[in-house]
């Protein structure tokens, strides 16, 4: 592969675009709610993996199975937020990776269910790879039918799943943003700056928490979905920690609150995650390939130190936002 | 008159420390009634009780009559029982006109099935509340400021949309926990003497704690004392002030040193 490939930057494409609708579910949380959801990656989990167990082992068509990992999403963003919601920020995050590294235990030992460490392929059993994906590559085909119809030869696979994802991530984007400039969006604004206040002036403030947490974990479900679609199968390794954290890097990086600074953030993301694969140049080639795939979470904590350092609001929040007390 | 506000009974500890004990009080409909008492009285206590912030280990609170003690602050708010804080709790990165709008009752905009049903509702009520919202702020003198963030406002500024923000609910009684601190004395003043004319113009009523007496005395229909978290006296401001009570354990601190 290299660095010119365009079948490389698609795929790259495709991974910033499903990290952009993972951010904006985060954005509705952290960024307008004020809530420290440090188990976003479970709702990714639980999206992906409803659709496919329901697929491989109901045999749900995939329209269906798609709409019940949304509802399993909320449903579990109502388990979490239920007896969670009522707690302090901090012990709020607390509890949520807790939560996230509950559903990625049971991922990985419910064998029977999931498949377990081995991911979906084990889904249908011993001896048989199972695959949710069949009625999703036709779905795509259709597309890519489309697009050819449009832009010729240049319409391959890779580049009809950047436009899929892409098109949703956008609409999504429009409609989240949309909402949040509604009078709803305002009583999440004002929760995040202070719900005693949001509820001396009348405003159900748990209610409204668990309505933003619900629109992020179906978000986040979301993008699971078209992680597994592009990646055809998954394992719970995919849903650990860090991919939480690297959907706050993309709102960071943007810039709290800002609702179209997440696609730029995630690209930008995309890029130095991806493009650190050609550091196959002195001094980089110091260390051999594996160690130089550590090396770009260096990287990329380097830069956010020095985001933090330079530009703490992030590249389009507001500096007199950040002084505000 | 009757009363729209009554506690009876109501005791809060916290950890041993009895913060109110035994406190029975009535604010009569359309007066403007002072809670005050020394530092440490229980006046702030027993505000936390009555809107629902602190949940009274004993007693009851009637709001027109109907018990509100143990119910959440939104839902005390919703019926009508408005609350500043001593430490204005302005909504920082929010414009001052937002902060405004964020207050105003009977918004379908702000709940989701309603956006999605009927969206223009939302709309239509948000142009009416922003009229009101914006008069209010003429009355506070912030209404220059509206479009700046909330957080770029002093201490006294922040008091006073604090205050804006309350009457913004549609309240039938608004609570105001040392509504003047910090606020330039002029002002101030002259915001004192238009609760009376919004008492007159709305049928409001107001309950303010203060532990400066002679500011709120001049406008106060009635005086409430409180001390180590009991009501000591209540009555007119003369009957207060001439109670041996309250000159013993409040007054008595300031006219001894006086003298």
């Amino acid at each position: 592969m290299t660095i010119l490939s365009l079948e490389f930057w698609a795929f790259v494409g495709v991974v910033a675009g499903i990290y952009t609708i993972l951010a904006l579910g985060l954005q509705v949380q952290f960024g307008f709610t004020g809530l420290l959801n440090f188990g976003h990656a479970a709702f990714m989990a639980v999206g992906a993996y409803t659709m496919a167990i329901l697929v491989v082992k109901a045999t749900f068509p995939l329209w269906a199975a798609c709409l019940a990992a949304l509802g399993a999403a909320i449903a579990f963003g109502l388990l979490l937020g239920l007896p969670t919601l009522r707690l302090r920020a901090d012990y709020l995050a607390i509890t949520t990776i807790a939560f996230a590294e509950i559903i990625r235990y049971v991922a990985i030992n419910e064998q029977s269910l999931t498949g377990g460490p081995v991911g979906t392929i084990a889904l249908a059993g011993a001896g048989r790879a199972a695959s949710y994906n069949t009625e999703w590559l036709e779905v795509q085909r259709t597309v890519q039918g489309w697009l050819e119809a449009l832009i010729g030869d240049s319409a391959t696979r890779d580049v009809t799943m950047l436009v899929i994802v892409w098109t949703v991530a956008l609409v999504l984007l429009v409609l989240v943003d949309a909402a949040l400039r509604t009078p709803w969006g305002r009583v999440l604004r004002a929760i995040r700056e202070d719900e005693d206040a949001a509820s001396a002036l009348g405003k159900n403030v748990f209610a409204y928490k668990l309505q933003s947490l619900a629109l992020g974990a179906v978000l986040a479900a979301i993008a699971g979905l078209f992680f597994a679609f592009q990646f055809s199968f998954f394992s719970p390794g995919d849903f650990d920690p860090l991919v939480t954290f690297f959907a706050y890097t993309i709102v960071i990086l943007g810039g709290a609150a800002r609702n179209w600074a997440l696609p730029v953030g995630a690209l930008l993301f995309g890029l130095i995650f991806a493009g650190t694969r050609f550091f196959d140049f002195p001094p980089f080639t110091l260390f051999d390939s594996a160690e130089r795939a550590y090396l770009r979470l260096i990287v990329i904590g380097l830069i956010l130190i020095g985001l933090m350092l330079f530009r703490p609001q992030g590249l389009f929040g507001k500096r007199e936002e950040m002084v505000l007390e | 008159m009757s009363a729209l506000l009554e506690t009876r009974d109501v005791r809060k500890e916290y950890g041993g420390l009895v913060a109110v004990d035994a406190a029975t009080l009535s604010v009569e409909e359309h007066s403007i009634t002072a809670l005050i008492g020394p530092n440490g009285a229980g006046k702030t206590t027993l505000f936390n009780v009555v809107s629902g912030f602190a949940r009274p280990d004993s007693g009851s609170v009637l709001l027109g009559g109907e018990r509100i003690d143990g119910r959440s602050p939104h839902a005390v708010a919703r019926r009508g029982l408005v609350r500043t804080f001593q430490t204005p709790k302005a909504l920082t990165r929010m414009s001052v006109l937002e902060n405004m709008l964020l207050a105003a009752p009977r918004q379908p905009g702000e709940h989701v099935w309603r956006l999605l049903v009927t969206p223009r509702a939302g709309r239509v009520r948000e142009r009416e509340i922003r009229a009101r919202a914006l008069d209010l702020l003429r009355l506070v003198r912030l209404d220059g400021l509206a479009r700046d963030y909330a957080g770029t406002l002093s201490g006294g500024q922040r008091k006073l949309l604090e205050l804006a923000r309350a009457l913004m609910t549609e309240p039938r009684l608004v609570m105001l926990d040392e509504p003047m601190a910090g606020v330039n004395p002029t002002l101030g003043a002259q915001l004192l003497g238009r609760l009376e004319e919004w008492r007159e113009e709305q049928g409001l009523t107001f309950l303010l704690i203060d532990h400066d007496l002679e500011a709120v005395m001049s406008i106060s229909d009635r005086v409430i004392v409180m001390n180590d978290g009991r009501v000591i006296a209540a009555g007119t401001p003369a009957n207060v002030r001439a109670d041996p009570l309250v000159v013993e354990a409040y007054l008595g601190a300031h006219a001894g040193g006086a003298r």
